[in-house]
């Protein structure tokens, strides 16, 4: 008995292997289904974004027998460097991988780059054709074809086996021709000469033998890895979302625990703490983890689960949620769900559900590649055999039957979609878009659904005062400088908004003498000599003994209908005034949401927050009664847009919270507000950085007009290709022509586009 | 010599289409397979043999050949 990890007695044992060569989430799933049917793997998962598989086995099952599996299904399996001690040190790993990739990419370019461009100087340039100018070309180019171009080689090996064929293929199958072919040239025919010049003749039949085309080998190469590092630098981790919503945790917690002396208080790690355990929550602290409220009173900050920016009055028997924060006074609290339990940790399998379940869309180029490759090969062969059955030599049918493969390799193919991405992404960012995903913007299918969340996306999240009633014969002015000298004493939102609003209203306010906070129902305390109180109607009408007055009373039904919180207040023994406290909608969203509309979209308000506030938006904005679906928590968010999807819907997702990540990641096209969480950020596929709503109708139009650049790029990239293939098939071709049809086709590619970089914001 | 034409859902890639090919050509008396893939959608396929296959059959080797499932024509 070795000690490997080997599953012994019941013991089950864990594994993460990194899988390589999948190309969808199906290959994942597949992978994922093969392992779970093997004996002995209890359980096994396969996540296609993170390139992992998890499996628990037991049994005589070795992990070797789940690589074997993994690779007799065709893909490669391998156990993960030595495992990272904490998750920062994982984290790290994952942005470094990132790095190393973009880094890898450039070692390769430069290098290529380097030895390519001296190879098409003195290909193309007959006075630098010094003599034997031609062997030194060969050894320049042969490390390019051979080392630079590996990653094509190899990707069109592996595609190869499964019978497919993507641009790699394309790319190494051209590459490879062309150098072969001039390899075979210079040792056998007189293209080895010293004295041989490439001339630039227009094309004849006789000349076939000499051209050599190491500068078409070592250029596209060249091209294509260029390519290729600027989609790796634009890359981000994809696993961002998912650490950024377990490092909202709370790190360390303080514990109660009873001891000799009586109960005291000690402070541990988060991960210390276990079911059972009563811990402290002060103000302003977060809350550890899931737990029932034992003893004290306040109020909870759960924008994070349900968007709601009115925080939820909590006392002893309330449950409270991980992470969250108490805005009011000190709780103690008995913990009843810890670690992966935690609705914290249920958010973040979520998303990552989410993450895994979307198929990733097969890349444009290899989808376009995938029939070309075999179009060409049938073509290249149908000329040998052409040639041949015409009664032409065996030299003269290889040649053309050849030159068909050499151009057919496209040298802008490789550029056609990162050019148009670098531009797109960088005119988008001068408007205050950032584009995460370049592949997203791939996706072909139209967005026609945007789903909207409401608080801090289409209302700014923070309460403000809306209106002021004083009782008839009052003043405005009174009311907000005694409210708000009371309100400026407590932290809760709504003091706060209306503290602000009476600062900017009156200047400084005098302090508060006596405060004293009454938990959800009000606060009290002496202004300027006035016993000033505020707060619930009710609690003013059976604690202080005031009569609410009729009118007043209408202003509250009036305002509650619509959402909004009113606060009564009373001085002196008599209600003086109501002020209505609501969510602000931005200035701006409601022209966002036309323009949206313009665009061919259909908006849904998602919001987790009550179903009167979200329809008074709703109509506030635009957006139709019927399409506002309200008090869902994340899960639900999630299932909203699932349905959508489900209904054939294409649909795009703005949000800025915690509780959007999910839903976010689900959408097809997700849009985080700038303003917003991290997490919400990272889960998305778009970012509006200044946090304006407006910004969504031009990302989306950007989105379109990048889409549409690219596939106009791939167009040209194939186009003086395809037209130069009737010229190869009979033996006409020659590096001329090779290299023009490279030249105007990554010309036209670039320029096409920077034409990207005057797409206008909506005016 | 018969050539039976199914509908199969699951199938985004050209990797997919190679597998359902595959595991379908293992099954005894086919002697040809052929996929039109409809990434993300309904994919065709074309089962060529010597006798007909029971469908019972496809779909179990659709299903060990990933998460790819037969619908009705």
């Amino acid at each position: 008995m070795t000690a490997e990890a080997t599953g012994f007695d019941d013991q089950p044992a864990d594994v993460v292997l990194t899988i390589g060569g999948m190309t969808c989430a199906s290959c994942a799933a597949r992978i994922e289904k093969k392992l779970n049917r093997m004996d002995g793997v209890t359980a096994a998962t396969v996540n296609y974004a993170s390139e992992k598989a998890k499996v628990t086995y037991g049994g005589t099952v070795r992990p070797e027998d789940i690589i074997a599996t993994v690779e007799r299904t065709g893909y490669t399996a391998a156990l993960p460097s030595p495992p990272a001690g904490s998750r920062d040190a994982a984290a790290g790993t994952e942005r470094d991988e990132h790095g190393d990739e973009a880094g890898a990419w450039w070692q390769r370019l430069l290098i290529s780059a380097v030895l390519a461009g001296p190879v098409t100087l003195v290909s193309m340039v007959p006075a630098l054709q010094f003599d034997n100018w031609q062997w030194l070309a060969l050894t320049l180019a042969a490390p390019v074809v051979v080392w630079g171009a590996l990653p094509f080689h190899r990707a069109a090996w592996t595609n190869a086996r499964h019978g497919t064929a993507t641009m790699d293929t394309l790319i190494s199958v051209g590459v490879t021709a062309a150098f072969v072919w001039s390899l075979w040239a210079l040792l056998f025919t007189h293209a080895g000469a010293p004295g041989m010049r490439m001339e630039f003749t227009l094309p004849n039949a006789r000349s076939g033998g000499t051209h050599i085309y190491l500068e078409v080998a070592a250029a596209v190469t060249a091209f294509v890895l260029a390519g290729r590092y600027f989609e790796a630098r634009a890359k981000r981790s994809s696993g961002a979302a998912l650490r950024a919503l377990l490092d909202m945790g709370a790190k360390d917690v303080a514990v109660l625990r009873d001891g000799p002396g009586g109960r005291s208080e000690i402070r541990i790690p988060t991960d210390r703490l276990a079911v059972g355990d009563l811990f402290v929550v002060r103000p302003g602290e977060k809350i550890a983890t899931d737990g029932v409220v034992v003893a004290g009173a306040s109020a909870i900050d759960t924008s994070m689960l349900t968007g709601e920016p009115v925080p939820v009055e909590v006392g002893p028997g309330d449950g409270v949620t991980g992470a969250t924060v108490n805005a009011g006074g000190r709780l103690e609290v008995r913990a009843t769900r810890i670690g992966s339990d935690t609705q914290l940790a249920q958010m973040a399998r979520l998303v990552e559900e989410a993450q895994n379940g979307k198929a990733a869309v097969q890349r444009l180029a290899d989808r376009v590649a995938a029939v070309f490759v075999p179009i060409v090969i049938a073509l290249s062969l149908i000329t040998l055999a052409g040639w041949l059955v015409a009664g032409g030599s065996a030299t003269a049918a290889f040649t053309a039957a050849v030159a068909v493969l050499i151009i057919a390799c496209p040298c802008a193919l490789g550029l056609a979609t990162p050019t148009a991405l670098l531009v797109g992404t960088g005119r988008g960012a001068q408007l205050g878009i950032l584009i995460k995903g370049p592949q997203i913007l791939e996706s072909t299918r139209r967005v026609d659904t945007i789903v909207l969340d409401k608080t801090g996306t289409v209302t700014t999240g923070r309460m403000s005062v809306a209106s002021v009633h004083p009782i008839a014969g009052g003043s405005t002015d009174e009311v907000l400088r005694l409210a708000g000298a009371l309100e400026d004493a407590s932290e809760h939102p709504i003091a706060k908004a209306i503290a602000d609003h009476a600062r900017d209203a009156v200047g400084t306010l005098a302090p508060a003498e006596r405060f004293v906070s009454h938990g959800g129902r009000g606060v009290a305390g002496v202004v300027e000599g006035h016993a000033v109180v505020a707060g619930r109607g009710s609690w003013l009408r059976d604690e202080w003994a005031m009569t609410l007055p009729d009118p007043l009373l209408e202003v509250v039904e009036r305002a509650e209908s619509e959402g909004r919180t009113a606060v009564w207040v009373g001085w002196d023994g008599l209600v003086r005034a109501v002020i209505v406290v609501s969510d602000t909608i931005k200035a701006t969203s409601a022209e966002a949401i036309e323009r949206l509309r313009d665009l061919g979209l259909r908006p849904v308000l998602l919001t987790g927050d009550n179903g009167r506030a979200a329809r008074a938006v709703a109509a506030q904005v635009g957006i139709d009664a019927a399409d506002v679906i309200a008090e869902v928590l994340p899960a639900g968010k999630v299932d909203a847009i699932t349905r959508l999807q489900r209904s054939g819907r294409v649909v795009a997702m703005v949000g800025d919270g915690v509780n959007d990540a999910a839903a976010l990641s689900q959408a097809d096209l997700g849009l985080a507000m700038g303003t917003g969480t991290d997490v919400a950020i990272d889960a998305s596929d778009l970012t509006l950085v200044r946090g304006d709503l407006r910004a969504a109708a031009d990302a989306i139009r950007l989105a379109r007009a990048t889409l549409t650049t690219i596939k106009g790029n791939l167009f040209w990239a194939f186009a003086y290709n395809v037209a130069a293939l009737p010229l190869a098939a009979v033996g006409l071709l020659n590096p001329l022509i090779a290299g023009a049809a490279m030249a105007f086709s990554s010309v036209f590619v670039v320029s096409n586009s920077l034409r990207l970089r005057r797409f206008p914001a909506a005016a | 010599m018969t050539t039976q034409t199914f509908s199969v859902t699951g199938m985004t890639c050209e990797h997919c289409a190679g597998a359902v090919t595959g595991e379908l050509k293992e099954l005894s008396g086919v002697t040809d397979v052929t996929v039109d893939l409809v990434a993300g959608g309904t994919s065709t396929v074309k089962v060529a043999s010597a006798q007909p296959i029971d469908e019972q059959d496809v779909a179990v080797a659709l299903d060990e050949a990933g998460e790819y499932r037969l619908v009705a024509q």
